[in-house]
């Protein structure tokens, strides 16, 4: 599925005479199908934002997402094609690690052995064998972050929206669940949008890197990423990887720049 | 030799609040032996024991503890069921919150005391006073925590549920519902605070002949049996806590993931 952004904005607040913030500026751009998409840009900028425009889960201010079949041109409702991999992870405290992963399937009806013998094979999957009936409270970082990943699989949906979802782990797991995810992407090839404020994640991971502004959130450049798949770690220390890296860096440093102003006149004004 | 230290520094840590008791108990033997206080004031500690004992070897002490908490278990019963129901009530309809909302703020504050007038004239001395009167001021706390857990669900998983398919209504049952036990449950041990005292309290005031540890109380102090008054006070004491500790138990048991490191 392509992801067509065109001209989304999106304003938080401002009702009656007050002007809002603007979050996301006439944003535009085409993701295009099996594609791996990653978005970076300062905090703030409305990354997070976009992605849950194109999941259906918040409203857009102005413009339109269409979410299109590529080779018929034939386009489907916002939401139905795409799930979410949360930043916070929003696991059901409740439920165990099985519960969690088949939640999906449990709601859209499945019998219980079905949906249990399919969400077994996706915890396999990503390594959590033995841990079907433990609870996320009682894993660590890294293994939730692998439930939350099943949970979001289990779909079987050709979008896969992530929002930051490495950001929280120490740097020795995230590079564990950084080359998970690449060998997912590498067997499914889903249609991912990946945001993250880090530059090497977003070289390693995507295809393309789309390099957003400090608030109100535009997109400032695309840098297309002709690294070679099957992608692996050691690509971080290769000439070109450097060459990227550089230009987004000088790419992304205003912009942290023109972000850390503008929450420090918000500091002084508060 | 460290390790022997901290081993020994341990165990007296936890036995400190033992000794603490024990010492308590001593210095109140030896206090009134040596002073001769009258009983009738402050009996020994191995009198209140003597007399304890009697009651329980009698089986006193068992029929009034009896009927005290199956009154508890009755009221806090009622105010469970009736609390939850509206509390869930609350976090579903707008309309039935915003009609709740008036009478919880005008009710809360009113001590429920100052209803046994009105319910003895209503209702008599009877069981179904003592009953209503606990379950009426058990019945606030937890329907406040009931639909203040509903309220406060968190909306990251509402949106996640929401994201993977899940309708209106099963958001409420499989997601709102099972986000608010823990504040449910917070609701509950307030709840059965609040049962106990207002039972005993009940049964002190009733006048009533129908037994109970209130009752039990204030028929001791009124000729003056101060043993049997503080014999009272301890099973009373350790009804309580166990009650409570019973209630804790219980609250781990059904929902284990309480207490949980979080998951943000």
């Amino acid at each position: 599925m392509d992801v067509v952004v065109e001209n989304v904005s999106r304003v938080f607040g401002g009702q009656g005479r007050a002007a809002g913030v603007v979050a996301l500026d006439r944003v535009s751009h085409r993701f295009r199908s099996r594609r791996f998409a990653c978005i970076l840009g300062p905090s703030g900028c409305g990354k997070s934002t976009l992605i849950q425009i194109v999941g259906g889960i918040e409203p857009a201010s102005g413009g339109t997402i269409r979410i299109e079949d590529p080779q018929d041109g034939a386009r489907h409702p916002l939401g139905a094609h795409s799930v979410m991999v949360w930043q916070n992870l929003n696991l059901f405290p409740w439920r165990s690690v099985i519960d969690n992963v088949a939640f999906g399937l449990e709601m859209r009806g499945v019998a219980r052995a079905a949906r249990y013998d399919r969400a077994r094979a996706l915890i396999a999957s990503v390594g959590l064998r033995g841990f079907e009936n433990h609870l996320p409270g009682q894993l660590s970082g890294g293994m939730r972050q692998r439930v939350a990943l099943a949970r979001a699989l289990i779909m079987e949906r050709p979008i896969l929206l992530m929002d930051e979802p490495f950001a929280a782990l120490d740097a020795q797991t995230k590079i564990v669940m950084q080359e998970e995810l690449l060998r997912i992407f590498d067997r499914t090839h889903k249609t991912v949008l990946f945001v993250t404020h880090a530059i090497e994640e977003a070289i390693l991971l995507g295809d393309e890197v789309v390099v957003m502004t400090a608030r109100p959130g535009q997109v400032k450049e695309v840098i297309a990423v002709d690294l070679p798949r099957p992608r692996a770690l050691d690509m971080v220390g290769s000439r070109d990887f450097g060459a990227l890296f550089d230009r987004i860096f000088r790419l992304i440093r205003d912009e942290v720049m023109k972000a850390m102003q503008q929450q420090a006149a918000m500091a002084g004004a508060g | 030799m460290k390790n022997g230290r901290t081993g020994i520094g341990r165990i007296a840590a936890a036995s400190l609040p033992v000794l603490t008791i024990v010492g308590f108990i001593a210095i109140w033997e030896l206090m009134v032996r040596a002073r001769g206080i009258a009983p009738i004031y402050l009996p020994a500690p191995s009198s209140i024991a003597v007399y304890l004992w009697r009651m329980v070897a009698d089986g006193t002490m068992a029929y009034h503890l009896g009927v005290t908490l199956a009154r508890i278990f009755a009221g806090f019963a009622l105010a469970a069921v009736a609390g939850i129901a509206l509390g869930l009530l609350m976090g579903m309809s707008r309309t039935i919150a915003r009609v709740a909302d008036v009478w919880i703020a005008a009710l809360y504050p009113l001590p429920k005391i100052s209803l046994i007038p009105l319910l003895i004239i209503w209702l008599g001395t009877g069981e179904a006073y003592k009953i209503v009167i606990s379950a009426v001021t058990a019945f606030f706390p937890i329907v406040i925590s009931t639909y203040a857990g509903i309220r406060q669900s968190d909306r990251g998983l509402v949106k996640a549920a929401k994201d993977l398919g899940a309708s209106p209504q099963q958001i409420q049952f499989k997601v709102v519902i099972p986000a608010a036990i823990p504040s449910i449950f917070a609701g509950l041990q307030l709840g059965m605070g609040v049962t106990i005292i207002l039972v005993v309290a009940a049964e002190m005031i009733g006048g009533s002949s129908q037994g109970g540890m209130g009752y039990l109380l204030i028929m001791a102090g009124q000729v003056m049996e101060t043993e049997k008054v503080f014999a009272s006070l301890v099973v009373l004491a350790v009804m309580g806590a166990v009650i409570i500790k019973l209630q804790q138990w219980t609250d781990r048991k059904l929902a284990p993931w309480v207490g949980l490191r979080d998951d943000h």
